[in-house]
């Protein structure tokens, strides 16, 4: 209701009078000043009045990396996230899309309950049921398939805090066909290069001491951009403190902004770049000798394998030249240990990836910089002893994806499994039939090995599709069954333990009833067990069962501080071992940093230079001519293909411009405020016309787009068919080592559209 | 005596500021989604009380360069939107330097929209009213700090009294090796300052 305009007269009046007169006429004011006064008080308390509302502690869900959040409800419905102090993923702060958890759990497209599909796959025509009827129809249409093909036929796909259900639900229907993207689709090669040489993976949660360190060389991992909080925080912390920033990346990302050093490197040829530095280093003498003295093994070997990679050699691959490549060498040995060499994150490039990062990780070697300020931190466990859960036993039989002894990739990591080559199981049902799909939070339509017209092949071998999810995704639409989870303000979940620089727990307790007919990963997949008559591998591991259990283990101190802050911190560690003169174990063949990888020598011999046991360069694949390389990334506003429904997150990004140099806009005559389209000939897919941006940002030669956009799903109102969709134009290409896919060896032609 | 960085014209029993830490800005965009949901902001992308700017340029050799300017509502101590106001909805705290407006005086004529020269308002069809930042008063009435300094990333943002010498903004002042506001030559007296600050 709008006020009256005599009030307003008054205001107005009032405007012109001082504090100071109105307090010392406050007792004699004649009566409309005193109404006036009145009506400033009221405005007073409307301008400060705040509800903060009822608190309760969860971790975020937007993305992988869990956040603490404190969320605030007010008369039951969600009003504001912030991030938990105490948490040390996020030490009080959220990011965009942590702020915009609000909307996804009140998205209006939400999947209001379970659903079985009635229109073609793809269509959008599913009608809804209750949950005793999904979970009898994926008995109905799940058994026989596992009856006539074999518990192995069903592959599952899965990402996000509900996974250990998923994983028990599919051993126990006897398949050992799971796959978490994160590996082989995402971080897989650079955890398999880290883990031969220094025993251990760098993991989601990234132990490198960006906060304190003198010298970062950052080689295409886009702090800034592709945000996971604590690394974005430590990253300005660092630079904030002086840090340098060598940023390599053939494109000028958010992080470059305050790069003392961007090198706009050849895409596919960071590895060369690093063998320069190796050499340089190397040569120079600039390595810590007492540490590669004490700790590493096949020096030697490697001082010799590196002659050959001289500055020189280094320019002729990766363009950056020879002299700028002995100041960076330089200028990072001289603050050593306090230095760090940063990998790609996501390394599924282009198919030398494990040879590239196994130089980086070489890099740091030879810098002593493990277990030392502004190095690497060394992460604990939380110091409990935890409960043990049974779990059903990995069927005895052959994995569909090429992982284990005897298969095409032995050292990938079982437990993680191949995407990828489920992907190419399902698409050539080789070894075996894979006929059945559980879906967990993933979305291989919009990010996958096989790319779109691979995942439509594939899905046509498939007799069901079942997914969980909390979102109508791409994917989604092609499911059979539709099973949907709560969101993470509306479900309990276990509790969250992460073994870190600083160890915690974190709890997530439901803030709203679930808005729709929804339920948590647990009931969900215990339900689809208890179908099957296998629900006792779900006893004992409910979210609540799982939290009585931890609280038995913890003192009431404990207890007390974990149920007041939502996270229980545990501090008496040491993240920096090795400057506190302790001896550091590594988890490798030899015990030592492996400069040298004994367990190659074998496939070295038998399979080639590909697996050398010393870091090797390897060309990628090049462009035709007329071709460009299609690279893409991530805008600090969405979470892979999971945000773009997200209202205020599309308010800040919405479209996928094609970044093109100006060298290359002007040979195709492409100008400013045109648009183009991307054209792959291996996939034959041509693009939707898209914004052209002309940048010296991009390397010539190369063209970029955002990641996660060019939806199709009918049932999304805000974020279907904005931008493209790069998984139309990737590459199918195999790192020989981590077994890991390679996306960035995909060309195209880029044409300008007529309007 | 050299000139104060800081304003000094007003006598304000409080001299609210933010003070940013320019280079600490990652252009992630937290406070503009913070800011949004705490306030209910519309659902459009013209309505914001706080946005980044991705700011492009070139250097002396030609190479592209990139920085972020965040910008917000600067309450002004000689602040455009107010004169300019006819019903006296825009109106600025003399305690604390605060400006606002009032939803229930506010016309509507956007008058204030042009005058401003920071783009820092947008209209409210629901309220029927312009509306902006307000520095978070309900927040920092209850002894929280503003929605996008409490969100902060790169911990970019700082809020705080400079009249209160201890003040993490006081210290900021101090220390800073380089002060700057936005459109100074404007005459507004802004009070959101950039800094940057070599000794941490």
């Amino acid at each position: 209701m709008r006020r009256q305009t005599l009030n307003r007269r008054g205001f107005l009046k009032l405007a012109g009078v001082s504090s100071v007169t109105l307090g010392a006429a406050s007792t004699g004011l004649p009566s409309p000043l005193r109404a006036s006064a009145r009506a400033k008080k009221n405005r007073e308390e409307r301008f400060t009045t705040y509800d903060r509302g009822v608190k309760t502690e969860n971790f975020c869900e937007m993305c992988f990396w869990n956040c603490g959040v404190d969320v605030y409800t007010r008369d039951g419905k969600v009003h504001k996230l912030e991030g938990n102090k105490l948490n040390p993923n996020n030490r009080g702060h959220l990011c965009a899309k942590g702020n915009a958890g609000i909307q996804s759990t009140y998205d209006p497209d939400r999947i209001p309950g379970p659903m079985i599909r009635v229109g073609e796959r793809g269509e959008g025509k599913f009608k809804q049921v209750t949950w005793e009827e999904a979970f009898e129809e994926v008995h109905k249409r799940l058994a026989p398939v596992l009856d006539e093909h074999g518990g192995e036929s069903l592959a599952t796909f899965m990402h996000g805090t509900g996974e250990q259900y998923a994983h028990i639900l599919t051993l126990a229907l006897e398949s050992p066909n799971i796959t978490v993207p994160a590996y082989s689709q995402c971080m897989g090669s650079r955890e398999m290069a880290f883990a031969l040489t220094f025993g251990t993976g760098m993991s989601g949660h990234e132990p490198f001491d960006m906060a304190n360190t003198k010298h970062m060389i950052v080689f295409g991992r886009n702090m800034a951009g592709a945000i996971q909080l604590r690394e974005a925080a430590d990253f300005a912390e660092g630079l904030a403190r002086g840090a340098r920033l060598t940023y390599v990346d053939p494109r000028q990302s958010e992080s470059a902004a305050r790069a003392t050093d961007w090198l706009q490197i050849k895409p596919g040829t960071d590895g060369a770049l690093a063998l320069g530095l190796i050499h340089v280093i190397i040569r120079d003498r600039l390595y810590d000798v007492d540490f590669i003295a004490k700790y590493a093994h096949g020096f030697n070997e490697l001082q010799t394998h590196v002659k050959q990679f001289t500055p020189e050699w280094a320019e002729a691959k990766c363009g950056i030249d020879a002299r700028t490549i002995e100041r960076i060498a330089w200028e990072f040995a001289k603050d050593a240990p306090n230095v760090v060499a940063i990998p790609p994150r996501r390394m599924t490039r282009y198919g030398n990836d494990t040879q590239t990062v196994r130089a980086i990780a070489i890099l740091n070697a030879l810098m002593g910089n493990w277990g030392v300020p502004g190095g690497i931190w060394v992460r604990t466990p939380v110091p409990l002893e935890l409960p043990e859960h049974d779990e059903p036993e990995v069927p005895d039989v052959r994995r569909a994806d090429g992982v284990g002894e005897g298969e095409a990739y032995p050292l990938a990591p079982p437990s993680l499994g191949r995407t990828n080559g489920i992907f190419e199981a399902t698409l050539t049902q080789k070894p075996y039939p894979i006929k059945a799909w559980l879906l967990y939070g993933t979305n291989p339509l919009s990010h996958s090995s096989i790319g779109v017209n691979g995942i439509f092949k594939a899905i046509d071998h498939l007799d069901l599709i079942i997914a969980i999810d909390t979102q109508f995704s791409d994917t989604v639409m092609y499911a059979d069954i539709v099973l949907p989870e709560s969101t993470y303000l509306e479900r309990d979940d276990a509790p969250y333990i992460q073994k870190d620089k600083i160890p915690f727990i974190a709890l997530r307790k439901a803030a709203i009833e679930p808005i729709h007919d929804t339920k948590g990963a647990y009931e969900i997949c215990k339900g689809i067990a208890e179908k099957f008559e296998v629900e006792d591998w779900f006893e004992e591991r409910s979210p609540r069962e799982q939290l009585e259990a931890l609280e038995r283990v913890l003192s009431k101190e404990q207890l007390e501080t974990l149920k007041r802050d939502g996270v229980l911190r545990f501090e008496e560690v040491d993240p920096y071992p090795v400057a506190s003169g302790s001896r550091p174990a590594f988890l490798t063949g030899t015990g030592k940093v492996q400069l040298f990888v004994d367990d190659l020598v074998e496939l070295h011999r038998e399979h080639g230079e590909a697996f050398s046991p010393l870091p090797v360069y390897i060309d990628p694949p090049e462009p035709e001519e007329g071709e460009f390389r299609l690279l893409f990334g991530r805008t600090p506003h969405h979470s892979h293909a999971r945000s773009q429904n997200n209202r205020i997150l599309l308010e800040l990004q919405s479209d996928t411009p094609v970044w093109i140099h100006p060298d290359d806009a002007g040979k195709l005559g492409i100008k400013p405020g045109d648009r183009v389209t991307i054209h792959s000939k291996t996939t034959g897919h041509t693009s939707q016309p898209e914004m052209v941006k002309i940048t010296r940002r991009i390397r010539a030669g190369s063209v970029f787009i955002n990641h996660g956009f060019g939806h199709r799903t009918p049932l999304w109102h805000l974020g279907n068919k904005k931008g493209t969709k790069d998984n139309y134009f990737i590459s199918d290409g195999i790192d020989p080592i981590s077994g890991a896919a390679a996306f960035h060896n995909g060309f195209v032609t880029i044409t300008k559209a007529t309007s | 005596m050299s000139k104060s960085p800081i304003n000094t014209k007003l006598n304000k029993e409080k001299n609210l500021a933010m003070v940013i830490v320019g280079d600490r800005c990652i252009g992630c965009d937290a406070c503009y989604v913070a800011c949004k949901t705490d306030w209910e902001v519309p659902a459009l992308k013209e309505a914001y009380r706080t946005k980044v700017y991705e700011v492009e340029g070139v250097d002396n050799h030609g190479n592209p360069t990139i920085g972020f300017l965040p910008t917000l509502c600067n309450h002004c101590d000689n602040a455009p939107c107010v004169s300019v106001c006819p019903t006296g909805a825009s109106f600025k705290r003399e305690e604390d330097g605060i400006v606002l407006v009032d939803p229930d005086m506010c016309i509507g004529c956007k008058a204030c929209m042009v005058a401003c020269p920071y783009d820092a308002r947008y209209y409210d069809e629901e309220k029927q009213s312009v509306d902006k930042c307000t520095f978070c008063l309900p927040r920092i009435s209850n002894g929280l700090d503003p929605a996008c300094v409490t969100t902060c990333v790169g911990e970019s943002r700082n809020f705080g009294d400079l009249n209160d010498p201890e003040s993490i903004v006081s210290q900021l002042i101090r220390n800073a090796t380089s002060i700057a506001r936005l459109k100074e030559d404007e005459g507004t007296l802004p009070n959101v300052y950039y800094v940057t600050v070599s000794d941490y």
